[in-house]
């Protein structure tokens, strides 16, 4: 069990690497979408899993990501890579906008406000604020990835651009969970108001927390921007962030359980496609059972090195 | 002027109908501490119900009495899907960790809207003219039967519930289980029989709430709960959460603002204005307009 633990992320991250030489176009395709949800979810998993606070409108911070690349790129002839910083930079500073006034509030009130901000957010681009959001159409033409004058046409090149965010997010979360933030936000997410009392300052900590996810959020809209090569609102309804939400609990808020999460979500519905019709509900009654059976997510998270005799029973989770 | 009565009309008429779907949450969330969010795809389910037992059951009847049929079966069926519901999703949840019921109410809310879909189909149906059209016109106000319908129906129903609650004993004993369960339970009452009664009540209430939306509104689509699920939801919040009374004041001011907003400045921005307002009015009073400031319990 020991050994499993320990290489099934090396031999996960091989396969990945390998992994599109073996598919053909439609299911490259499937496989970006696989990599780049990952991503979404697992930032998700930084502010709901990680820091414990109910935030449903991941799909917000994923879509300015997405718009940023596409207005940057479309507009103003920013080449893909050149789009990256923005895209991460502005959904982190609205994460802190937005979540500066609202972090202290209890957890529904959170998730209610957190659902109207994803759904002002595609009212926003509805409208076409700005005249540069493109309206209920969205944005078209969106160049392919070059690297110093080089074109990258291929879809390969976008997955290789989706494996390596994915990499980066891997590193982020590995980092963050040894670092001292990463302990504070497991701290507060255990117990907020003995946080509070040792002199964690959980504002501030709640609002990192926010602003890493929705930065890496972001990034991964970049990814979506460049292999769609179009933008529009309805990629970014609140429903996707319920989906997200879901996958975070349901998966356990850990690595192997947001990976199957995001694959029973995102792929599954591409291999049974006659069910179509049938796929939210199935995904319903699949919820309800996931949370009867098991609680605490499908494979429950462990933070740090903590033997297993020291954790005291049922004071892990939310 | 004119447009200012005209929206307080229309706004009075959406408020009695976000009240009357807000009473179902703040009940459920006064108890259970749970955002039950299958309670809007429930609102919806009971037009879609009502289309079907006009047209198959009551042969396209559209007498006083097939129309107080079609009230009485709507919500009797949802209420009997909301003991369903809480007996299968939410009762093996309860001790569990909050959040794992948040996603077992999500899950719920899928099964019931894609249900819709599979049922009734993806696109819009056309609800009844149960109520015939007549219009009156006060000098520029137009002020429909069917406002008028809404508006006393749902005053009773909220009179009586609001009676019900005070004044009966079954009413003092949700009052108690919504203030402190466990306290409750000593006390003995059967906390089982009040969740079961008040996903009755909340259920019948949203039904009635779904058939006004489709009297009113005349397009029913399957995915009309989310919508008016979270309307209703943040009229509960206004109104203080797990208050009755805040409830239907919250639905009748959220109402009348959603109406200014659609008369005055334009229908497009309603979402963002009342999300705002919502923000506003959780930093400026997090407990709502009623609600009570009770201290956190450490």
């Amino acid at each position: 069990m020991e050994i499993l633990k320990r290489f099934s992320l090396p031999v996960f991250i091989v396969l990945m690497a390998i992994l599109p030489h073996l598919l053909n176009d439609r299911w490259q395709a499937v496989a970006i979408t696989f990599l780049v949800f990952t991503v979404v979810a697992l930032s998700q998993d930084i502010i709901l899993g990680k820091s414990g606070m109910f935030h449903m409108g991941q799909a917000l911070f994923f879509g300015m990501g997405a718009y940023a690349t596409a207005i940057l790129n479309n507009q103003f002839g920013w080449p893909i890579l050149a789009t990256i910083p923005v895209a991460i930079l502005v959904p982190a500073l609205f994460g802190i906008l937005l979540a500066g006034p609202i972090v202290h509030l209890r957890g529904d009130y959170l998730l209610v406000v957190t659902i109207g901000f994803n759904i002002v957010f595609v009212q926003v681009l509805q409208n076409n604020l700005g005249g540069v959001t493109g309206g209920p159409n969205g944005i078209f033409g969106i160049d392919s990835l070059s690297f110093f004058g080089t074109e990258l046409m291929s879809q390969i090149a976008v997955y290789y651009f989706a494996f390596i965010v994915l990499l980066i997010t891997f590193w982020v979360m590995h980092n963050l969970e040894g670092s001292k933030a990463g302990r504070a936000l497991h701290y507060l997410r255990e117990d907020p108001l003995a946080a509070e009392s040792i002199g964690i300052n959980t504002r501030v900590y709640k609002i990192f927390a926010f602003s890493l996810g929705a930065g890496l959020a972001g990034l991964a809209g970049t990814v979506f921007a460049t292999q769609y090569a179009a933008v529009s609102p309805e990629a970014f309804d609140f429903i996707q962030s319920v989906l997200f939400f879901s996958i975070v609990i349901v998966g356990g808020s850990s690595i192997p359980g947001i990976l199957l999460g995001v694959f029973v979500m995102f792929v599954l519905p591409e291999i049974f496609r006659e069910f179509a019709t049938w796929r939210y509900f199935i995904f319903g009654f699949a919820m309800i059972l996931a949370m009867i059976l098991r609680p605490r997510g499908i494979v429950p998270a462990t933070f740090g090195k903590i033997p297993k005799f020291l954790i005291k029973g049922g004071s892990h989770g939310a | 002027m004119d447009i200012f009565l005209q929206q307080l009309a229309n706004g009075l008429t959406i408020g009695s109908m976000f009240a009357l779907v807000a009473l179902g949450y703040t009940m459920v969330y006064g108890v259970m501490k749970l955002i039950n969010f299958a309670h809007g795809d429930m609102v919806a389910a009971s037009a879609f119900v009502g289309l079907t037992i006009y047209t198959h059951v009551m042969g396209q009847a559209t007498s006083l009495f097939a129309v107080i049929a079609i009230f009485l079966l709507s919500a009797a069926s949802m209420a009997c899907v909301g003991i369903i519901l809480e007996r299968v999703a939410y009762r093996p949840l309860r001790t569990a960790p909050r959040l794992s019921a948040v996603v077992s109410a999500l899950g719920a809310s899928m099964i019931i809207q894609n249900g819709i879909m599979l049922i009734w189909g993806p696109r819009m149906r056309i609800f009844p003219e149960l109520v015939p059209q007549v219009y009156w016109d006060f000098g520029g106000v137009v002020i429909s039967l069917i406002q008028v319908i809404i508006l006393i129906l749902s005053l009773v129903l909220m009179v009586a519930l609001y009676l019900f609650v005070e004044k009966t004993r079954m009413g003092a004993a949700i009052r108690a289980s919504s203030i402190d369960q466990d306290a409750a339970r000593l006390m003995g009452i059967n906390v089982n029989n009040v969740i079961a009664l008040i996903f009755i009540i909340g259920s019948s209430l949203g039904a009635v709430g779904g058939l006004f939306i489709g009297l009113y509104y005349r397009g029913i689509t399957f995915n009309m709960g989310w919508q008016y699920g979270l309307y209703a939801f943040i009229a509960a919040i206004m109104g203080g959460i797990g208050n009755i009374p805040g409830a239907m004041l919250g639905g009748m001011l959220l109402g009348l603002f959603n109406a200014f907003i659609s008369g005055y400045v334009s229908s497009t921005w309603a979402d963002a204005f009342t999300f705002i307002l919502l923000i506003v009015i959780l930093i400026v009073r997090p407990t709502g307009i009623l609600g009570e400031r009770v201290a956190e319990k450490v």
